[in-house]
């Protein structure tokens, strides 16, 4: 059998195309231009125009129209962290001949001098900080390898193959070069995870989280070369985000991330400003010495060798050498250097020195380990190694300015943007033909534009189009600039396309396209609340829990212009006003009896605050509320197949009248108001049926007992089911009844269903919380602090509970020599259902100083006939020998009732209302 | 892609298939054509009874208890307690079901005692009584609960009848079956007469079920899993350690501290006999239901003091296993001090994955079933059943024992003196578990001994296996296929496993 699978395997990877290596010229690839300005009858002076900002023309030619701003290109920030000297040599010296599609335009094509000019921005580029490298996963490759394939990647950049290499590409894909050339893991990873933090433009927009980020990178990077430091010249580094003046304690605090670094290199950290580092690693020494230890930081710094603090150069300041000495035995010693930087420039160098040892770079001298001491360094001497030359990048540094690089990319130092000198002509001014038009321009920059792009360009520049100012010009060209239109239609123009349709899956075929592809933007202004799509379209979201794909962030500041665009655009209806005659809590627990399985049944395919449905697992209902617009929820709800045709909606109201006509007025917009009243509680509690099989527990001929996990009492909990409807849970950890209740009682399901895992709350309405602690104390005097440890600390002991014949259950705990019984029994006067309870004590002894806390609360008050009103919500009477007084208490109100003995027997009674 | 892949996946499994059958052709034709006797099936000895609890109730037993009346008390898994009257009638018509109590907590123990039902369920041990006599109980009261549960599911609670004290014993699954996360999860521990939970052995995992031998000594079974390379039947004794460490933290509390300090923590990836030597209190698992073959979830214990009205198998253990839905055969001996032994397969086809087992009063023996959450090999949801001995008396091993120079077999008939008596009728290896901290393990160590001589005895009841080779810490699995009986039919199970922890004296 393993032969016959062997062999299968291996005719599958053969009918395979091989992975492409070889790099073929090209021409910039913007896919807005590629899928609308390309054919024929395409508007060229349009298309120009996107080619503009996209080909970021305009950061060197300056237009009159504001509305053409540039697509800023990627921050070199740190830019040597992330990508590997070797490609960037080969990218600089021909762009487009080593990444085919790049927006990147050769500056040196034709100069004699290219090759040093390169050598030179390369050292200065390398000067931003040193790969960062990470283990490789082999679980990350096949989990990235599913994230790459179903959140959303392929609708941009094609479809990958098992290895990382490009598979179904199209003319629209935004190619992605040779990335095991270009990046380290990490480097990658980091990328991805905020890719707007080096693309600000939010044409690469955020679609991975932390993990996801590093598994997908281990999926692209498949095989790439990795120096993990192993030997010599590496520390463990811990890298911390915050706002300090000193070096903080890091034993309080909890790393932003944590890695291998080599030497103290300051450039692990992910931001420039406030965050702090700390680096541990071992030292081997030879011959016992003094030696010299010498920190230069920007800003603070401190090393401490064994746990000694031997040079403290904390603080904030400019870069300042601090010394110290310490005498240093044979044999390995534990390093740590704490750096901490504000804001500016950050910088961090340690030297070690002594006599016949010299002095010596202390970075190269430490390892991760005392085994790693032993270990040889791994030889990096390839492409991508660079002995960085200061003279080289200071000329690198003269050579960026000039040369144009800081026309398009941000590079800082010292928190100082390096100004771009070059001077190039007005977008105005310039001719639109020759110059970077020329096919094979010298001495400027060359995109190798294709002949569409070359007449666009040109087209746009002696014939600019109108400036697009109204919404409806807009929209489409943010929707085509943001490639939008890869995943959505709106106005019939968009969508995935006949080759990557495949790519958009669902976890629930049944629900068919809608399960499966980004839903049309036609009306999505008149349906998403303006906050909503501000969010949506800042961070990206994952609402839809069936869709693979999600929803990418672009950035509010990139795209935030389309919340105002698309709710001027689309308008919809307004609804139609409702009131209600019940309170709010009626309507609202009559709106969760709707959406209950035994009604219009929507939590049988939407979640519910994250909890799973019973078939597909439509948008959560709790989210309804926070995404759309109330409107719009009225007309969508009343009749979904006019917003979504064929959507699998259902309708529960036929020309306005609801199929349950008997829930409130019976007509569609107030049973829909009272849905989005209740849904728009934060604390609204689950429809019943959530769980797949309901089994309602319903007390009819007497009580119900229900030992389980009930939220809200405990493990050790006691739900108690009347027939009177109104219903109690009584926790046997704290001798207490924990919460009361009214209309349905449990629902068994959790427990009876599968393992039984979990908590189970009340299902009825209107649930009351009495307030934890023992229920009897002896307080030493009035004043007192009730007591707060657990009852059975405190010398409880449950006893258990005798059942009446219908079942009614008297509990039963003793404290020391006393004996409680707690008699509940629900009372009903007319409609209302109250609970009374008889709390009885018994001792041989009588306790004295013993008191009953009836209630605790942030108010309670006394509104006569033994009646308290605690919260202003709910209502207590109590009848006993002694009266009861309110005091206060550690900030709360509590409801205090000294317990009198009479013939060796104490009793108290309460009756509550709520 | 992903669909390509998934066809091409398909189209090799059925490839593979098809030459697996191709095989298996193959291997037929080279069976001899010589007829066998046709085959003895299980029914024939111990047929099963199934009963019909009321429409609409679902009875998922977590415990089963005879009451002085005869009648069988069924404790389910959502809490209610059930009796079964005229429970023995042939006429399945004549059953009763009546509820006698509910509201309960996973009824795992249920043991009768001075009129008092004493239920085990997770948060304690309460006992109920009916005191006006209406038929239901109405008295609940907590005998103890001294031990902490915090909402996990795992943290179950398995008790046992009385002991020969006076005592119930309990066992307490651990946090989600791998950690001690609450007091007392992973012990074993008596409940006095006044009411007092006495921490007693640590170690427990994720117990199935609690019973005592002929002798009164309490066993437990423990399931596959971390620091479990297989399912066993574990003896608990006091200041006894059987097997998972999480539950050390506990002997600091005031109810352990009677035990001294927790006991040195086994080395990970090791063998359950290397550590014993260096853990005095690890007391090795007594038997070893080989994962897969025998079972894969040990549960209810109970002992046969029928006396003969079960058949031939006196004083001997029943097992049941709720995934292969079975009832296994145990017996035991006491080597050094210590007890082990040897499995057999006995009953298979129970309707659920049996949890619960009970003699009832006329030695038949009770099974409750249920496979919510862990699926088993019967189909039904949960299941009642009764095992009744038929009168014949099957060919079985009646018991493997060791002897330092091998095993004696006794049979529970007498056998065919030419075919006992052949080496070839025989075949033995061994193999073990590896004892680790990890879920499980795989056979590990495996060795084949050599059976140099059998010697069938006077009685012809009983025959000595000579071997060499035996081997400390192993299963020893024995299939005597070549065995007949006096009237030439084969065994009905010629399979044996012997757990040899302890080699035994001269």
């Amino acid at each position: 059998m393993h032969r016959l699978v062997a062999l299968s395997f291996l005719a599958w990877l053969g009918a395979l195309p091989s992975p492409s290596t070889a790099a073929t010229r090209g021409h910039p690839i913007v896919p807005g231009f590629e899928r609308f300005y390309t054919g024929e009858k395409a508007d060229a002076a349009w298309g120009g125009q996107l080619l503009l900002t996209e080909l970021n023309c305009v950061s060197c030619h300056k237009p009159a129209d504001a509305s053409l701003a540039p697509k800023q290109a990627p921050v070199l920030d740190f830019v040597a962290t992330r990508t590997r000297i070797g490609y960037l040599r080969k990218f600089l010296r021909d762009p487009q001949g080593i990444k085919p599609g790049t927006t990147m335009p050769g500056l040196f094509s034709g100069d004699p001098a290219r090759d040093q000019k390169v050598e030179a921005l390369l050292h200065f580029l390398a000067s931003t900080g040193s790969l960062r490298q990470e283990r490789p996963s082999r679980k990350g490759v096949a989990a990235g390898r599913d994230l790459y394939q179903q959140v959303g990647c392929v609708a941009c950049h094609g479809s990958r193959d098992a290895t990382g290499n490009p598979d179904k590409v199209t003319a629209t894909s935004v190619p992605l070069g040779d990335l095991k050339a270009k990046y380290s893991i990490a480097g990658l990873a980091t990328f991805l995870e905020d890719p707007q933090h080096v693309r600000p433009a939010g044409r690469m927009p955020k679609l991975l989280a932390g993990k996801e980020a590093h598994d997908v990178a281990n999926y692209l990077l498949q095989g790439a070369r990795v120096y993990l430091a192993s030997g010599k010249g590496a520390t463990n580094y811990a890298y911390y985000e915050g706002s300090w003046d000193r070096v903080p304690d890091f034993s309080k605090l909890k790393p932003h991330a944590t890695g291998t670094a080599l030497g103290f290199d300051v450039s692990v950290a992910r931001r420039h400003d406030d965050f702090a580092l700390e680096f541990k690693g071992f030292l081997k020494v030879e011959h016992e010495a003094v030696f010299t230890f010498t920190v230069t930081s920007d800003d603070g710094s401190r090393l401490y060798v064994d746990g000694n603090l031997v040079v403290d150069n904390d603080g904030i300041h400019a870069p300042q050498a601090r010394q110290g000495r310490a005498r240093l035995a044979k044999g390995v010693h534990k390093i740590r250097v704490g750096f901490m930087q504000g804001g500016g420039g950050a910088e961090l160098d340690v030297q070690i020195e002594a006599a016949g040892f010299g002095q010596q770079n202390l970075g190269d001298l430490v390892a991760v380990s005392e085994a790693a001491l032993e270990r040889k360094r791994p030889v990096m001497n390839d492409e991508d190694t660079l002995d960085v030359q200061p003279a080289l990048v200071a000329k690198g540094r003269a050579l960026f300015a000039s040369a144009g690089c800081a026309s398009c990319h941000q590079l800082s130092e010292s928190n100082r943007v390096i100004a771009s000198t070059l001077s190039t002509p007005l977008l105005s001014k310039l001719k639109g033909e020759g110059g970077c038009l020329s096919e094979a321009p010298t001495g400027l920059p060359w995109y190798s534009l294709s002949a569409a792009q070359r007449a666009a360009l040109s087209a746009s520049i002696k014939n600019p189009p109108p400036r697009a100012q109204t919404p409806a010009a807009l929209l489409p060209r943010t929707l085509m600039t943001f490639n939008c239109y890869a995943c959505h239609v709106r106005d019939k123009v968009g969508g995935a396309g006949e080759v990557l349709d495949k790519f958009f899956l669902t976890t629930q075929p049944e629900m068919g396209e809608e399960g499966r592809v980004p839903p049309p933007l036609d009306g999505v202004g008149a349906k998403l609340t303006p906050d909503y799509m501000r969010h949506l379209l800042d961070n990206g979201v994952h609402d839809r829990p069936y869709m693979y794909t999600r929803m990418p962030g672009f950035g509010v500041a990139n795209v935030g212009h389309l919340i105002e665009a698309f709710a001027a655009l689309d308008r919809g209806e307004a609804a139609v006003s409702v009131s209600f005659s019940d309170p709010v809590s009626r309507v609202k627990a009559q709106a969760r009896h709707l959406s209950g399985a035994q009604a219009l049944g929507c939590v049988k395919c939407h979640t519910f605050a994250g909890s799973k449905a019973e078939g597909v697992q439509g948008i959560d209902m709790t989210l309804m509320p926070k995404r759309l617009r109330h409107d719009w929820f009225h007309a969508y709800v009343a009749d979904p197949q006019r917003f979504r045709p064929g959507t699998r909606m259902p309708s529960a109201f036929v020309d306005g009248k609801s199929v349950l006509p008997n829930i409130l007025d019976g007509k569609a917009p107030t049973q829909i108001e009272a849905i989005w009243l209740y849904l728009s509680d934060p604390k609204a509690r689950p429809p019943v049926g959530l769980y797949s099989k309901s089994i309602p527990l319903e007390p009819a001929d007497g009580a119900i007992i229900y030992r389980n996990f009930i939220e809200g009492a405990g493990p050790r909990a006691i739900g108690v089911g009347y027939p009177e409807k109104a219903h109690l849970a009584f926790d046997a950890n704290g001798m207490r009844v924990a919460m009361v209740w009214k209309g349905a009682f449990i629902d068994a399901a959790r427990h009876w269903n599968d393992r039984g895992a979990g908590f189970e709350g009340p299902l009825g309405d209107d649930v009351l919380h009495l307030h934890a602690g023992v229920p009897f104390a002896i307080l030493s005097k009035p004043e007192a602090a009730w007591p707060s440890a657990p009852a059975k600390e405190i010398g409880y002991r449950f006893r258990g509970y005798r059942l009446t014949r219908d079942d009614r259950p008297t509990f039963r705990y003793v404290l020391g020599a006393i004996e409680f019984e707690d008699v509940p029994n629900p009372i009903v006067t007319g409609k209302e259902v109250s609970l009374r309870r008889v709390l009885t004590a018994t001792a041989t002894k009588p306790a004295d100083n013993l008191f009953y806390r009836a209630a605790v609360g942030n108010k309670i008050e006394e509104i006569g006939k033994g009646w308290y009103r605690v919260d202003g919500t709910w209502k207590l009477k109590v009848d006993s020998d002694m009266a009861p007084k309110v005091r206060q208490s550690g900030g709360k109100a509590e409801l205090l009732v000294p317990v009198r003995f009479a013939g060796g027997r104490a009793r108290i009674v309460l009756e509550y209302a709520w | 892609m992903r669909l390509f892949l998934r066809y091409l996946f398909l189209l090799a499994a059925v490839g593979a298939c098809l030459l697996l059958l191709a095989a298996d052709g193959q291997g037929q034709q080279k069976i001899p054509l010589k007829k066998a006797p046709p085959k003895a099936a299980e029914a024939d000895y111990y047929k099963l009874l199934s009963f019909t609890p009321p429409p609409g109730e679902v009875l998922e037993a977590g415990a089963l208890e005879v009451l002085p009346d005869g009648n069988v008390a069924v404790g389910t898994r959502r809490g209610e307690i059930w009796l079964i009257e005229n429970a023995y009638a042939d006429d399945p018509e004549k059953v009763k079901f009546r509820r006698f109590a509910h509201g309960l907590h996973e009824v795992l123990g249920l043991a009768s005692k001075d009129g008092w039902l004493y239920v085990t369920q997770r948060p304690d041990v309460t006992r109920i009584k009916d005191s006006n006599g209406d038929g239901k109980a109405d008295v609940f009261e907590v005998v103890t609960d001294g031990w902490e549960i915090s909402g996990d599911y795992h943290e179950y609670a398995f008790g046992s009848r009385f002991d020969g004290h006076g005592e119930l014993w309990i066992t307490l699954c651990l946090t989600g079956s791998f950690t001690s996360d609450s007091k007392f999860r992973g012990w074993a521990g008596r409940v006095t007469k006044d009411g007092k939970f006495i921490p007693t052995t640590s170690g427990v995992r994720s117990p199935g079920g609690i019973g005592f031998n002929a002798e009164g000594d309490v066993f437990y079974t423990d399931n596959q899993g971390p620091w479990n390379g297989a399912c066993g039947l574990k003896h608990l004794t006091i200041g006894g350690f059987v097997g998972h460490p999480d539950s050390f933290k506990w002997y600091r509390e005031k109810e352990a501290r009677y035990l001294g300090p927790a006991p040195t923590v086994p080395k990970s990836n090791s063998r359950m006999m290397i550590e014993a030597k260096k853990v005095p209190q690890l007391v090795p698992t007594a038997i070893l239901f080989p994962y897969g073959k025998m079972g894969q979830s040990a549960s209810g214990i109970d002992c046969d003091l029928s006396g003969g009205k079960f058949g031939p198998f006196e004083k001997q253990l029943f097992v049941g296993d709720q995934t292969h839905s079975t009832i296994m055969r145990v017996t035991l001996e006491k080597i050094r001090g210590r007890y082990q032994g040897a499995c057999y397969p006995f009953r298979q086809g129970f309707g659920s994955g049996i949890v619960p087992v009970r003699f009832g009063k006329d030695g038949s023996l009770f099974a409750g079933g249920t496979n919510r959450g862990w699926g088993s090999r019967g189909p039904k949801p949960f299941s009642i059943e009764r095992l009744v001995w038929t009168g014949k008396v099957p060919f079985e091993i009646h018991e493997m024992r060791l002897k330092p120079d091998g095993f004696e077999l006794t049979f529970t008939k007498a056998v065919d003196a030419e075919s006992a008596s052949k080496v070839d009728s025989y075949a033995m290896k061994t193999y073990t578990y590896i004892y680790r901290a990890e879920y499980g393990s795989p056979e590990v160590d495996q060795t084949t001994p050599k059976i140099t001589k059998v010697v069938v005895g006077q009685d012809r009841q009983s025959v000595r296996l000579y071997v060499d080779g035996l081997q400390e810490g192993h299963i020893h699995d024995l299939t005597v296929s070549g065995v007949r009986s006096e009237d030439g039919k084969p065994l009905l199970h010629p399979q044996a496993y012997y757990t040899l922890n302890y080699f035994a004296g001269k």
